[in-house]
Formats: C-alpha cells, sequence, structure tokens
C-alpha cells in the first residue's frame, strides 16, 4: 500500500507543520502574549507558570533552536501550560474534558451527513429531470446558512418555541459522567438538536457535489454498456455509477471537513455543549493563548486523522490507486 | 489507419468544454439561464445596499435609546437591541464590513490561488512539488481553528487584518483546481505551439492558458466569497473582531452575548443570519450556470431531460386517451407481416433526434434496412453522420437527450417471434439486452467500470440474467469466455487499468458474447488500437462469428474495414441511409455519388495507384440541414431538383442485383447508371 504510506508521511509532515506554526507565529507576531498574560494576571502566576509559558511562546534572551527543542519536550509530556480562562486548570486537563463531546458529536455528524448527503445526490442525480432536481437551488441556500445562526433557528424552534429539546448543555447536571444508561440516554437527548443542525446544514455540500458527478457519471460509457448489459437498475445505480462518483466526495473530504469542524465549533457554542467550541469561545474572549494554541493542535490532529480515514476508504473504492508503479 | 478511413472531423458536436482562444468569454453565457439571472439580482441587490445603505440608515447603528428590546415596528422596521439600537441601521452598516471583507478576502485568496495553481501546474517539477504540498498542509489544516489563532494573535489590526486572514486559510482549494486544469492545457496544441515559438514563460501563463480558466477561476472565486464571508462571521460571532465595527457578524454576537434568544427576540438575530444565507445563495446560483458551463454533460443533462419528461408525460397522456401517434404499435406483428424469418433486425423508418430549440438535431433520418441472421452488416459514415447514434438508437441507450424517436425496430428471436423493440416495457428491455443484442463499445477504456474487475464485469450479465447458475457455473463460463477471446483466464480479477489496449477490447468481446447473443452491435471496436492488434481482433472476431453464428452489425468509419469483413455495407450521410449493397457490388459499382467518392480515394485492391481526391467540403450541420439533398452541396451530379427535393432510399436494380440507394441521378430504376447521367442533361 504505497499511496497509504505516502499519504501518511504527508499527514505526520502536517501536523509536523502544524505545530511547528505554533511554535513560530507567537515569536514572529508583533507584541509578546507573554508579557501579555502576566500583566493581565498580575501577581497570581507562580514563576514556574511563567517559566512555562515562556517555553511555550518564547523567550526573549534564547537560543530558537534550544527553544524548538524545549517545546517539543513539553508537547511530549503533555504539558500545554495553564489555562487563563479557566484558571488555575492546566490546558491538557481542560481539553480533556471537553474534546470528547466534540468527537463522538462530530465524527457521528459528519459520517451520517455523508452517507445521508451522498445517497440523496445519487438519487436526485439519478433521477435529473424530475421534481427532484427542486432540491438543489433549497440544498445550496441551506448550505449558505451560516451553522450558528441555524442553530439558533432550531434552538429557537424546538426548545423554546416547542420546547421538545432542552436549550443548552451536553447532559442533565445531576448525571454523573460515565457509562450508565441515564447519563448516556440523557447526553443522546442532549446532542439531538446540536446533530441535526450539524447534519442538516453540511449535507448539501455532499449532496450537490454528489448530485452534479452522478449526472457526469450516468453519460460515461460504462453507466450505459451497464444499462445495455442489462442488469437491474440497483446494481446499474450503486457498482457501476455510484461507485465512481463518489470518488471525488471522497478526495475534496479534506476541505469539506474543514467546513463540518468550524461550523460545528460554533454550533456548539449556540447550544453550550460542552465540547471544544464552547473552551474554544471561552479561551478567545480571555485571550487565553495556550488553550487556543492547544486546540488547534488537538483539532488538526483530528481532521488529520479522519482525512487518512477517507483516504483509505479511496484507496478501497478505487482500485486504480492500488496500483504498484 | 488505412486510406480509406473517412475524415474524421466533427463540426456538430466539438466538446465544448474546450475552450478556444476565440471563444474565451463564452463561459459568460452560462449567465444567461434564469437561476444566475436570479442569483445576479440578489447579489446586485445586497452590493446596492453595501454601498449606499449606510446613507440611508434611519439612525446611528450604535447610538443606544431608551427604547430596548422593542419588536418591529414602522419606527424600528427589524425592532431594537436591549440597549434600544436599531436593528435595521445595524443591517444596513453591516452589509457594508461584510460585503467588503468577504469580496476581499476572496480577491486576495484567488490571486494567491491564481498565481499559485498556474505557476504550479505550468512549470512542473520541483516547484509544483514544493508547492503542490503547500497548498494541500493549507487545505488539510481545519480554517476556523487557524484563523482563530491567527486573529487573537493580530488583535488591533481591524479589517485589513481579517481580510489577510481570511485569505491565507482560504486560497488552498482554487489552487489545486487551477493546477490540475494548468497541467491539462499545458499539453494542448496551441500552448504546445507557443512555446515552440520561443515565447517568454510569464507571457504563455498570462496569454495563453490563464483566459482559458476564466470560468473556473470565477466560480472559484464566487465559492470563496461564500466561504470568507461565513468564516467573517464566525470569527465576529466568536468575538474575535473588533465588536464595535459593525457587520452581520457582529449582531449576532451582540445577540448572542446579550441572550436574545432566551428573551425571545427574533427580530435581532434572523435578519443578519439570512441576509448571509441569502448572499451565499446568491453566488451558488451564479455558479450553477458557470458550473454548467465548464461540464457541458450537466447542461445536457438539464435541457435534454426536461424535453424527455415533457414527451414522457405527453406519450402518457396519450396512452391513457387510447391514442398514440406512433404508427403500429403492436407487439408481436402477424406472420404475414414477416413472411422472411431469417431477418433477425428489421428496422423501419426509423428517426431519432435530440436537442430542443436551436440544437435540435435529428441524427437518425428515416433510416431502415434489414439484417438477416448470420450477415455481417457494415454502417459507414463520418462522424456526425449518425451511425454511432444510430447503433445506440439500436440498443435503445438514447439517455438523457433524445428527444424524438419514432418508428419500429423489428427483432425476430431464433424461435421466430418477432417484437418490436421500441415499444419494450422496461423490464422486457432489460432481458432483450445483452440476451439477445449486446454491444461492443467503441473505446474499451471508457466502456469497462474502472473500479471493477473483468471478471465482475462478466459475472454481472451472468447474475442478471442467468439466476439459476451457480457461483462455480459462473465462474467456469467466465473463464471460459476469457478463453476464446484469447485472454489468459487468471486475468479474471484484473482491473482495466491492469490490461494493455488490445486486451482490454478483447475482455470487451468477452463480456458481449456472455450470453450468447443473436446480434452484437461493434461501434468502431478497433479504431483506437494499432494496426496489427487490430488484424488480430478481426481475424478472431470472425473465427467466433463463423463458430457462433451471430450477427454483427459493425461501425465504423474505415470502408477498407469493412470490404473485409461485412457481407453488406451502408453508407450514412446527415442522418440517412444514402447506399445499402452487397459489398462486392458496393465496390465494383457503388452508385450514390458520396460511395463513388468516397471509394475514389480508395486504394485499388490490384495494387494500380489511384489518386487519392477524397471529397471536398464537409459533411452538413445537422441542425440545419437544407431542403433538398443533404449531399447536394458536395455534389459533383447535383441538379436543381437536387436543391428542392429529398431523395427517398428506393430499390434499384443495379447489374442485376438490388440495392437501396437514394439519389435523382436514378430516376429510372432498372437503368444502370450511366443512363442516369444522360437524363440530367
Ligand atoms: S440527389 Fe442529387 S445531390 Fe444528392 S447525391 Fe444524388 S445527384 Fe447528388
Amino acid at each position: 500500500m504505497r499511496v497509504l504510506l505516502r499519504r501518511l508521511v504527508f499527514y505526520v509532515l502536517t501536523a509536523w507543520a502544524a505545530i511547528s506554526l505554533n511554535f513560530v507565529l507567537p515569536r514572529i507576531m508583533p507584541g509578546d502574549p507573554v508579557t501579555n498574560m502576566v500583566e493581565r494576571f498580575r501577581g497570581r502566576l507562580t514563576p514556574q507558570a511563567i517559566q512555562a509559558l515562556r517555553v511555550l511562546f518564547g523567550q526573549e534572551h534564547s537560543n530558537l533552536w534550544l527553544q524548538y527543542v524545549d517545546y517539543w519536550k513539553n508537547l511530549f509530556h503533555g504539558n500545554f501550560g495553564i489555562s487563563y480562562a479557566y484558571y488555575p486548570t492546566p490546558v491538557t486537563s481542560v481539553v480533556n474534558g471537553a474534546i470528547w463531546w466534540t468527537l463522538i458529536l462530530i465524527s457521528l455528524c459528519t459520517i451520517l451527513a455523508f452517507v445521508i448527503g451522498v445517497s440523496l445526490g445519487t438519487v436526485v442525480g439519478w433521477k435529473r429531470g424530475t421534481w427532484l432536481d427542486a432540491l438543489v437551488p433549497v440544498t445550496s441556500f441551506i448550505s449558505s446558512i451560516p451553522y450558528f445562526w441555524f442553530a439558533i433557528i432550531m434552538a429557537l424552534v424546538f426548545s423554546i418555541v416547542l420546547k421538545w429539546f432542552p436549550l443548552s448543555g451536553g447532559y442533565d447536571v445531576w448525571e454523573t459522567i460515565g457509562f450508565n444508561s441515564s447519563f448516556i440516554s440523557s447526553a443522546v437527548y442532549h446532542a439531538i438538536l446540536p446533530a441535526v443542525t450539524i447534519i442538516v446544514a453540511s449535507i448539501g455540500g455532499w449532496l450537490i457535489g454528489m448530485r452534479n458527478m452522478t449526472v457526469t457519471t450516468l453519460s460515461e460509457d460504462y453507466v450505459r454498456m451497464a444499462e445495455a448489459k442489462g442488469l437491474r437498475k440497483r446494481r446499474v445505480v450503486l457498482a457501476y455509477a455510484a461507485r465512481n462518483a463518489v470518488l471525488p466526495s471522497l478526495s475534496s473530504f479534506a476541505m469539506s471537513l474543514g467546513f463540518v469542524v468550524g461550523g460545528s465549533i460554533v454550533t456548539e457554542i449556540v447550544f453550550n455543549y460542552p465540547g471544544i467550541g464552547s473552551i474554544l469561545f471561552r479561551a478567545a474572549q480571555s485571550q487565553d493563548y495556550p488553550l487556543m494554541q492547544a486546540i488547534f493542535l488537538v483539532i488538526t490532529v483530528m481532521v488529520l486523522v479522519a482525512n487518512f480515514v477517507a483516504d483509505i476508504a479511496y484507496v478501497f473504492l478505487d482500485p486504480r490507486t492500488r496500483q504498484e508503479a | 489507419m488505412s486510406a480509406a478511413a473517412i475524415v474524421d472531423t466533427d463540426p456538430v458536436s466539438q466538446p465544448t468544454a474546450s475552450v478556444g482562444l476565440s471563444n474565451r468569454f463564452a463561459w459568460l453565457q452560462g449567465l444567461k439561464s434564469p437561476k444566475t439571472l436570479v442569483g445576479l439580482i440578489i447579489l446586485a441587490f445586497f452590493v446596492l445596499l453595501a454601498i449606499f445603505g449606510p446613507i440611508f440608515a434611519p439612525y446611528d447603528p450604535s447610538s443606544v435609546s431608551w427604547e430596548t428590546l422593542q419588536p418591529p415596528s414602522a419606527a424600528h422596521w427589524l425592532g431594537t437591541t436591549q440597549a434600544g439600537q436599531d436593528v435595521f441601521s445595524q443591517m444596513l452598516y453591516g452589509a457594508r464590513i461584510s460585503i467588503i471583507v468577504g469580496f476581499c478576502a476572496a480577491l486576495l485568496a484567488t490571486v494567491v490561488s491564481v498565481v499559485v495553481g498556474l505557476v504550479a501546474g505550468y512549470l512542473g517539477g520541483l516547484t509544483d512539488d514544493l508547492l503542490s504540498l503547500l497548498a494541500n498542509v493549507f487545505l488539510v489544516l481545519p480554517s476556523l481553528p487557524l484563523a482563530v489563532i491567527l486573529v487573537s494573535l493580530l488583535p488591533k489590526s481591524g479589517s485589513a487584518g481579517i481580510i489577510l486572514i481570511i485569505a491565507i486559510t482560504g486560497w488552498a482549494w482554487g489552487s489545486r483546481v487551477l493546477r490540475a486544469q494548468t497541467m491539462s492545457l499545458r499539453r494542448r496544441d496551441f500552448v504546445e505551439a507557443a512555446r515552440a515559438t520561443g515565447e517568454r514563460t510569464a507571457k504563455i501563463i498570462l496569454h495563453d492558458i490563464m483566459p482559458n480558466e476564466m470560468a473556473i477561476i470565477a466560480s472559484s472565486f464566487l465559492g470563496t466569497v461564500t466561504g470568507a464571508i461565513l468564516t467573517q462571521a464566525s470569527l465576529s460571532f466568536l468575538g474575535l473582531t473588533s465588536v464595535s465595527e459593525w457587520s452581520w457578524g457582529t449582531i449576532l454576537y451582540w445577540a448572542q452575548v446579550n441572550s436574545a434568544l432566551l428573551m425571545g427576540a427574533w427580530w435581532w438575530f434572523i435578519p443578519a443570519g439570512l441576509a448571509i444565507a441569502l448572499l451565499g445563495t446568491s453566488m451558488s446560483l451564479i455558479n450553477f450556470g458557470i458550473d454548467e458551463f465548464i461540464n457541458p454533460r450537466l447542461r445536457q443533462a438539464n435541457a435534454g431531460t426536461k424535453a424527455q419528461a415533457k414527451a414522457r408525460r405527453a406519450e402518457a397522456k396519450a396512452r391513457k386517451l387510447g391514442a398514440v401517434g406512433l404508427p403500429t404499435r403492436d407487439k408481436v406483428l402477424p406472420p404475414e407481416d414477416h413472411p422472411d424469418s431469417s431477418v433477425v433486425l428489421d428496422v423501419r423508418d426509423l428517426v431519432f433526434g435530440y436537442g430542443v430549440g436551436d440544437d435540435a438535431t435529428v441524427a437518425v433520418n428515416h433510416v431502415s434496412f434489414q439484417v438477416r441472421r448470420g450477415e455481417v452488416l457494415g454502417i459507414a459514415g463520418e462522424s456526425g453522420s449518425g451511425k454511432s447514434t444510430l447503433a445506440n438508437a439500436i440498443a435503445r441507450l438514447y439517455r438523457p437527450a433524445a428527444t424524438t424517436i419514432s418508428g419500429q425496430l423489428l427483432y425476430t428471436n431464433a424461435a421466430g417471434a418477432t417484437t418490436d423493440v421500441l415499444t419494450m416495457s422496461d423490464e422486457e428491455l432489460r432481458r432483450f439486452r445483452w440476451d439477445e443484442l449486446s454491444v461492443v463499445f467503441q473505446s474499451a477504456m471508457n466502456a469497462l467500470n474502472p473500479v471493477l474487475t473483468i471478471g465482475t464485469q462478466i459475472d454481472d450479465v451472468l447474475r442478471a440474467h442467468r439466476a439459476d447458475m451457480t457461483k462455480a457455473e459462473r465462474e467456469t463460463k467466465i473463464r471460459e469466455l476469457l478463453g476464446l477471446v484469447g485472454i489468459q483466464s487468471d486475468r479474471v480479477r484484473a482491473y482495466p487499468h491492469e490490461l494493455s489496449g488490445g486486451m482490454r477490447q478483447r475482455a470487451m468481446i468477452a463480456i458481449g458474447l456472455a450470453l450468447d447473443p443473436e446480434i452484437i452491435i461493434m461501434d468502431e471496436p478497433t479504431t483506437a488500437l494499432d494496426v496489427v492488434i487490430q488484424r488480430q481482433i478481426i481475424e478472431q472476431l470472425i473465427r467466433l462469428k463463423d463458430e457462433l453464428g451471430f450477427t454483427i452489425i459493425f461501425i465504423t468509419h474505415d470502408l477498407s474495414l469493412l470490404m473485409e469483413l461485412s457481407d453488406t455495407i451502408a453508407i450514412m450521410y446527415a442522418g440517412r441511409l444514402v447506399e445499402c449493397s452487397p459489398t462486392r457490388q458496393f465496390y465494383q459499382h457503388p452508385v450514390h455519388p458520396y460511395s463513388q467518392g468516397l471509394l475514389r480515394s480508395f486504394p485499388t485492391l490490384s495494387g494500380a495507384k489511384r489518386e487519392l481526391t477524397g471529397i471536398p467540403g464537409s459533411p452538413p450541420d445537422l441542425r440545419h440541414l437544407p431542403p433538398g439533398c443533404p449531399f447536394a452541396p458536395r455534389c459533383d451530379q447535383a441538379t436543381e431538383r437536387c436543391q428542392e427535393h429529398k431523395p427517398d432510399l428506393r430499390q434499384v436494380m443495379v447489374d442485376n442485383t438490388t440495392i437501396q440507394v437514394a439519389c435523382h441521378s436514378l430516376e429510372i430504376p432498372t437503368q444502370p447508371k450511366e443512363d442516369a447521367h444522360v437524363q440530367q442533361h
């Protein structure tokens, strides 16, 4: 699997680039984030905390290479410094408390949106020229809606007016977090509205892309030949048309995922969902640079892993990439 | 390719995607579609709002008042905020920032992606590797979190900083698309030519390549505008832009911070989101027009299917009324109507057209012919003569754009039962296909599904038509079929791309033989192959035909191939059959002036060199056929009558052989051609 190995190397390289970017940015940007923070938390920071900050965001009088080595050492020890928005909790714990909420929510929503969007797109593409075509402008309207605004509308309709779902939070506060049924059902109940928001808002992109690719694929000779072969419609659509049409969707997965992740983060804020988005909001409000940096890295790693999964699916679906050349 | 190959030029259906230099702005045509027009109107509205809005704003958007949280009223069209600010005025001011940021950021991002995409795609090599790597890294980095980091490091930079940051996080996708396009343009003739004349690289990129990518650049720009406006709104919503500078995102930020939702102040947050969504929709509507230009298949699909759906509805209605406007639609003909059971396919007055309005084309125009069991019928014609369309029509493979079809396609199976293929229901047609009639397509590369193995593609046929076969039986059959066409049976698990061109074409023939059909239609099956392989495959085909006894309808522009292969030759011109004779007769005594012209450019088998003159002129545009004989403009025997009246295909006796020909020069059927000449004087 040479292709996958190459992709893996690329993702490692990208991760390295992202981390190094994180190292470089605060050092080249005008202003010194450490001094800013020390000033804002006047007197409340211990000397060790300030030292840790300096390692992460730049010491004025130190060799840049040594700083870089120190920086990596810190990362490997999971030491991202102390969060100021949640002072004095370490960044690692803050992120750790939020990441699972986001990870589960986004991955489920992405998979569902992809599957639903691609299936609907196939159907709309296959039945082009019928009333289903009306779905296309509708979906492009939906996919132009900012996620967070759509979230507000959903909250307005389903929580405030209809009172079907809770307005905010990730679970009922009296539940103990853990693997027990009442917690899980409460978490699922709270997740429905954010999930529906993310799925509906992100379906459009997959749907339109898949619809256009299906239409394009349908005039390919191999689809015409499949029809000429007298295969059943199901087989023609699935194995001949859709199977080829889905490939571009998978290869543009990276870009689409970026949108979905960005959108989900702001959606969480609206619903006060206890995930990464909400802590990013707090971090941004209080200029908590260590926390923002950690969030950026964590999301980047998540996105890279998701992309790699998409690559594996691509290689699985397209034998041409498996050619050893 | 042999000398007798008919000139393969195609004036009718040049692929629209190849943007020549002359029509580099043709994509603006796409703007005419109604969707695009609506998009442009919405966009114009918002642009005007951004320019003049603040002048008309009734209040200062930041000035507070005692009228807090008022719902919409005459004084405050969109109500007020918690601080008593006028939402309508905020919206008007916000339009300006949102649109300026969106457009400037998109402009900057597009410039970067054009530069990177063109340079990487054109120069290739290490430059390409590095730039592509950079683009790919930016593509997978999640853009919103990256933007958040950058904004928080540039706290006081205002809108200019936001524009810069959005551009940095948003250029990668466009550059990837443009790079791919540049790489394919780079290999095109006019670019090669410019390079050969030693033009400077920068000039080639600017003058020859970029103008041809304007449609893609425009489409990527519009997409980026939507993305930029959304990102700006998200950043504002996170409170990362200056919260006192009014943009639509800022309005939403204040609404969120002040819990507008909980207070039921819907007027506070609904307008801003709606405006963003509408603006984004207008961009995608405009992009629909451009996309359909870039990808002509989308356009064809849209145009064709609408007309088709209309035709279907009309037909269904007619059926309901009990009056189908088409000629005899009896499914099974009485035997006396069809006395000759050796005729396996009887095509009667087949008409087949596609396209609507100005593009309406009758590609197959009242074509009739018969094919006998076990015979090879060769159909020859230039590209655009309708010969491939005829092949598709016989297999009823005319989706998506067919608009008119009439006539009869009478098929008689081995048992002697006759059915009209055109009236078959979907399920009847599905059973008929491949079992009775199979098709070998022009290019095996395109006709084989790239993601399934050869074995699976044969297996699909067996499973669809031979439900009683076990897996093992199918496996044996597949190996046997591959053996028939000379493919080693261990290639069962090979994918099309793993086979050579010749092998792929053999595999196609193997698939075509899978169910032992009565008729195989071959549409230029060997055109793409080199002469040696072509010969091998043709010889094998003749052997298989003699062994298995199927009928072949062989379609090609290569007359010399037909001379060897076929029993009967039919010549097509401008969608009509102009001559149909036994091959020997045709070779010795072509009757139609067009056939004569074709054979004049054909080297004699005896070796005596004839001059290869070819036929001056080019085939007519099928959309605008002349009223008389379509060949008249190129015919050296044309008379006045030919200009006005279409000659019908009629039976005539030439050299004691019955042939069919459509030409006025043969007024008296029984007389040989020389006399016909005399008559013209
Ligand atoms: S009908 Fe007239 S114009 Fe047409 S081929 Fe015959 S002679 Fe020529």
